[in-house]
């Protein structure tokens, strides 16, 4: 008879992601970019690109260790339409965690979403 | 590293399967303020249910935005910390004469 072991290596305490801080740094973020910004057909794809781009190195700078990191942004227009977003993740509950942030003004609205997966 | 593809993230199949879910939970439907809820979270549901068939060692995250047509502009970005050789995405967009409907999957490799 054989038998397998899995050992789970749960993240240590303190490089945990802490999604408390996530969220912080990400409201800092678009915070800076959009504070005052006027939706902008021509500058929008790059402050989208950019805003993800800074989010990520952000987040890399806390050094969880062992996560790996995706950042999704959506910025949109407001002009009075529906909008709806959903997500769902196949994943493993105890080790990876989401947060998300939205921030508008009377001309747009950006919501900025990270996923920490744990790489085992 | 040796790229073993048979590990890797291969975006098409997956394109090609999202994209049909997305066509049969919106079909013809007009934007309506209180289905999009539910359209959002049957479209994500029945994607991460063909993933997860697939039977593949990945962890799979998968967003959807539905907006309606009203000649507002959108857009989306991402940005990855992860391994490139294993980890992948897969972007579709269905655009309805009602409303545009943008699903993302994030493959991440265990």
């Amino acid at each position: 008879q054989s038998f397998s072991f899995f050992i789970v290596n749960v993240p240590v305490s303190q490089r945990r992601f802490k999604p408390m801080q996530a969220r912080e740094a990400m409201e800092a973020v678009l915070k800076e970019k959009l504070q005052g910004q006027q939706y902008s057909v021509e500058q929008v794809p790059s402050w989208t690109r950019d805003i993800a781009d800074a989010v990520k190195n952000k987040l890399k700078e806390f050094e969880y260790d062992r996560y790996k990191i995706i950042v999704q942004v959506v910025i949109g227009e407001l002009r009075g339409e529906g909008v709806k977003m959903a997500c769902r993740c196949f994943w493993d509950e105890n080790s990876d965690k989401h947060v998300s942030f939205t921030f508008s003004n009377d001309s747009l609205f950006c919501t900025a979403t990270a996923f920490a997966v744990y790489h085992y | 590293m040796d790229v073993d593809t048979e590990g890797a993230f291969v975006a098409d199949e997956i394109k090609t399967s999202v994209k049909e879910t997305v066509d049969s939970v919106l079909h013809d439907a007009v934007y309506d303020h209180d289905k999009v809820s539910q359209w959002t979270n049957q479209i994500v549901e029945d994607c991460t249910k063909k993933l997860v068939g697939l039977q593949k060692p990945f962890k799979y995250i998968v967003t959807c935005v539905i907006m309606q047509r009203t000649g507002a502009g959108i857009h989306t970005a991402a940005s990855c910390f992860w391994d490139s050789s294993s980890d992948g995405y897969a972007v579709v967009r269905v655009d309805t004469k009602s409303m545009y409907a943008i699903a993302t999957v994030f493959g991440v490799a265990l």
